[in-house]
């Protein structure tokens, strides 16, 4: 049976709510059929907004949305076969879980018995089936979730939208529901699109990664390069786990330069081959918090090829598997290290301990 | 879309205005019209333009007279269904632990609303007249030797009246605009060293005031409007402006009676949006 | 400073948690309450009373005895008046003013929920029709129909009289109910394919129900006591209000507090059986229970 194709394209795509500021601007993406893709940003950034757009419950003022390779501009959300899950999950309160589910067979006027065998089977892939009497009052955050994400599968879109689908739930239960996620996507084998701003869980779940700020979009690929080669200040800094220094480019020696700020001097950074720097030009370097390591200054100064600063402890933090270690450097952001936990547990710092911060020079990484 | 939510919005509404437009700004401009003609002294009404019925309304020292009565009677009645209906409504929202008992109490207090408003009326003759059962009591418990002759068909009978029937108008919206407190305010509160007494001043008072214009928006135009509690209550000792209209209208002189209801009703409207100027309506009921 | 132990003794009770005394303010205020109540009640408990008053009995206390004779003399006598076909007249508009009111104010609360040009002042106008002197509103209405040589009844002028009092009333209670309305719930409707007609009927009324019954007893009850606007547009033939009120100037038995009596239990008949609509609404929504 040959499904319409649920890639998506945002061509130029801009909205503005008041015809003066720009929601989203200039927003340009393709999603391939069958992808979970993450709109990933902080509060306002217009992540939801675009979610919208692409439901249909929103109208882009420029640009245009195509899904499958055509036009839906234009179009209510029931002929775009798109189905969205929303933050609330918005359960209507009056029906159970299986009419709830059975909604959307029922305005397209599928008769009774069909319609609610439908639903039953809907319920059994997602494990309900024992609830399928209960009003959403009755049911658990988890539990609400699943009715749905059936709710909004039954009617077989091409694209399954979800608007912050796991913020109401607790810690826990969001890490086990992110698999529910991405068990369904891979089952359903749709295009989902999920907005968050949680980047733990855009990371894990997201084929495709798509980091947004103040309505544009900064950085969209695969997580580990979201993650590990952020594009620019922004995007390294809102995905965490990046150390960013500013400063000036002081020297150039073919492949490597030597770059001074604020608060380092004369750290070597490796040049990417093709790009151009001279002294005097004003660059952001990000260093992975997990490729720090410290060293107490009288252990040495650190060999060739490895980068070092000295700092003081600001403050140490227990996370479990690894231990946070925030160093007095790096201006109004500070400098963290993420000490594997046995390493620092066997030379442990105290606060107001200078140490030496290093790495790997190869490990540093220029940023727009 | 918006041109289409506009005239969705427009075609919805339409009903609403297929019957405040004849019964209630046609009704308003009928008698405008009328307050401008002459009358024939017969009960016809002659189409000509005159300015002298509203002259006569605003000389007679009659009107003035009017006025201060109505003003009067309105001024008690807010003062005191105020005053009772905060503290009702203060009792039942914070108070009243149990909220289904707190419901229950309310609607106990609106029953007394399912009896027609005239046999209230009339029901306080048992209660309030010479031989009324108040008299009797007092009497019998040797308090008094004769029967107390205000209690009814005086000033003191119309308020009472009044504040018997309109106090609910206030319980209701302050009771609406206090159960959106947030408790949690009161907590900080207290736990800052605010007395009882000052959460209240500081804190739900203000934050009912919403609460209390809606409904002194009501009471004031209940009381300001009413002609026939106050004939009734006060024997004919007291009138209003409204009851005089009606008198007017009852020997048909309709355009003098006319002028004088416009001058009423303008006053009141006036009134009642400046209320509204001290609180956003439509948040407050929208929540 | 060096800790010493506690020299207080340990107050009476050992410290064992209770919980929290009312504070002396309940117990004033719930005074004034019993208080207020008692005054609600008071002068119609003596109207019920004395309905049941002997034969030789006057308006007033003492009761000489107890009979059901006013009871008989209301509905027999015909210079009591015409209660039977009053009250008729007053039940059938009531039941057209609450159909009415509760469709056009529902109609007006989707109107409501989103901006639209003119909406200030069609609020306004509601707010205007709701404060007018009701007197003033039946005069006009009276004068305009004689001007237009149309004749005032109590199914045509003094309907629109009444509807221009509930209507008012109507919209503002359905403004607080569809408030709580989650707009969620629209969007996600119309997310599943539904028109805006399935929309309303498959999600809004089920969910509004008890506010819709809420609006239908304002719209009663206000109808059924109306008085200042239908007393010039009902034309001929009174609704119950104006009729007992006829008898007041007239009647100067107790006939009339048993009118009072018959009338109210039948108020609470009428608005009993809506609430236990509304009660029985919430519970079959609950009453769901898991299967198995």
């Amino acid at each position: 049976m040959t499904r319409k194709r649920g890639d998506i394209e945002l061509a130029g795509v801009g909205m503005s709510y008041d015809g003066v500021t720009m929601a989203v601007e200039g927003i340009n993406l393709k999603i391939p059929d069958g992808a979970y893709c993450c709109f990933l940003g902080p509060s306002g950034c217009g992540k939801t907004t675009i979610l919208r757009m692409v439901a249909g419950h929103e109208h882009p003022t420029q640009g245009e949305i195509l899904i499958g390779g055509e036009n839906v501009v234009g179009l209510p959300p029931v002929e775009r076969r798109t189905a969205m899950m929303f933050q609330s999950y918005a359960l209507f309160p009056h029906l159970s879980v299986r009419d709830n589910i059975a909604f959307a067979l029922r305005v397209r006027g599928m008769p009774k018995a069909e319609r609610l065998a439908r639903a039953d089977a809907m319920m059994e892939k997602v494990r309900l089936t024992e609830l399928a009497d209960r009003l959403p009052a009755q049911l658990s955050g988890g539990q609400q979730q699943r009715v749905a994400l059936a709710r909004a599968a039954i009617t077989e879109p091409r694209v399954l939208l979800l608007d912050e689908p796991l913020s109401a739930l607790d810690e826990q239960l969001r890490v086990q529901m992110r698999q529910e996620l991405r068990r369904m996507q891979r089952e359903l084998g749709i295009t989902f699109i999920h907005v968050t701003h949680t980047q733990l869980e855009a990371i894990a779940l997201a084929d495709l990664v798509v980091v947004m700020e103040k309505g544009r979009i900064r950085q969209a690929g695969p997580a580990r390069e979201v993650y590990a080669a952020p594009r620019d200040r922004g995007v390294a800094e809102f995905l965490g786990g990046q150390n960013v220094l500013s400063g000036r480019v002081l020297t150039v020696n073919g492949t490597k330069a030597v770059f001074g700020g604020q608060e380092v001097r004369g750290i070597e950074i490796p040049l990417r081959p093709g790009l151009r720097l001279s002294a005097g030009d004003a660059i952001d370097v990000a260093v992975r918090r997990d490729d720090v390591e410290l060293m107490r200054p009288e252990d040495g100064p650190p060999g060739p090829g490895v980068a070092s600063v000295a700092s003081r402890v600001l403050a140490v933090e227990y996370q479990g598997y690894f231990v946070k270690v925030m160093l007095d450097l790096g201006g109004q952001d500070g400098f963290t290290a993420y000490v594997p936990e046995r390493r620092y547990f066997s030379n442990p710092f105290n606060v107001g301990d200078v140490v030496l911060a290093t790495w790997d020079v190869d490990r540093a990484h220029l940023l727009a | 879309m918006t041109l289409r939510s506009a005239l969705r919005g427009w075609l919805y509404v339409t009903p609403l205005l297929l019957v405040l437009v004849p019964f209630f700004v046609a009704p308003i401009l009928v008698v405008l019209a009328a307050s401008f003609m002459e009358t024939d002294g017969f009960g016809g009404i002659i189409p000509t333009f005159t300015l002298a019925n509203y002259a006569g309304v605003f000389t007679a020292p009659l009107t003035f007279n009017l006025y201060l009565e109505t003003i009067k009677f309105t001024l008690f009645t807010w003062a005191f269904s105020a005053f009772i209906g905060f503290w009702i409504a203060y009792f039942l929202v914070f108070h009243v632990r149990n909220q289904l008992i707190a419901i229950g109490l309310f609607l106990v207090c609106t029953v007394p609303f399912w009896t027609s408003n005239i046999i209230r009326m009339i029901s306080w003759i048992p209660l309030l007249g010479k031989e009324g059962l108040v008299n009797s009591t007092l009497i019998g418990i040797g308090v008094i030797d004769q029967p107390l002759e205000f209690l009814l068909f005086s000033s003191f009978a119309v308020i009472v009246a009044y504040v018997h029937q309109l106090t609910i108008f206030m319980v209701v919206p302050i009771f609406n605009a206090m159960a959106r407190i947030d408790k949690r305010l009161i907590e900080a509160a207290r736990d800052n060293g605010a007395s009882r007494f000052d959460v209240v001043r500081l804190l739900v008072l203000p934050l009912s005031k919403s609460g209390i214009a809606l409904g002194s928006i009501f009471v004031l135009s209940i009381v300001m409007g009413d002609f026939f509690v106050v004939k009734v209550m006060s024997g004919g000792g007291s009138a209003s402006v409204v009851g005089a209209f009606y008198e007017d209208i009852a020997v048909l002189q309709y355009p003098p009676a006319a002028a004088s209801a416009i001058v009423l009703t303008t006053a009141l409207m006036l009134l009642v949006a400046l209320i509204l100027r001290t609180v956003d309506i439509r948040k407050e009921i929208a929540r | 400073m060096t800790a010493q132990p506690l020299a207080v003794p340990l107050r009476r009770g050992g410290g064992i948690a209770r919980p929290a005394r009312r504070p002396w303010t309940f117990y004033v205020l719930a005074t004034a309450f019993a208080l207020y109540v008692l005054g609600l009640y008071g002068p119609m408990v003596c109207i019920y009373i004395l309905s049941f008053q002997d034969i030789r009995g006057g308006l007033v206390f003492p009761m000489k005895g107890l009979s059901l004779h006013w009871f008989v003399d209301l509905f027999t006598q015909a210079r009591t008046g015409d209660v039977k076909g009053s009250f008729d007249r007053s039940i059938r508009l009531a039941v057209v003013v609450t159909v009415i009111t509760v469709v056009v104010s529902f109609m007006a609360g989707l109107a409501f929920r989103r901006r639209f040009p003119g909406d200030t002042a069609v609020f306004y106008l509601m707010i205007g029709s709701l404060v007018a002197p009701g007197l003033v509103l039946g005069i006009g209405v009276g004068l305009g129909f004689t001007f237009l040589g149309l004749e005032a009844s109590w199914y045509t002028s003094a309907l629109g009289a009444q509807l221009s009092w509930t209507l008012p009333f109507g919209v503002l209670v359905m403004f607080a109910v569809m408030s709580r309305f989650n707009t969620a719930w629209d969007e996600a409707a119309r997310d599943l394919g539904a028109t805006p007609w399935q929309t309303i009927r498959l999600v809004m009324i089920p969910i509004l129900a008890p506010g819709l019954v809420a609006v239908a007893l304002f719209g009663f009850t206000l109808s059924y006591d109306e008085f200042a606007r239908s007393l010039q547009t009902a034309g001929p033939l009174n609704t119950l209000p104006l009729e007992i009120w006829s008898m007041t100037l007239n009647v100067t038995s107790p006939s009339l507090y048993a009118l009072g009596t018959v009338t109210t239990v039948l108020s609470f008949l009428i608005i009993g059986a809506s609430l236990g609509a509304i009660v029985l609404l919430q519970r079959r929504r609950a009453r769901r229970r898991p299967a198995g």
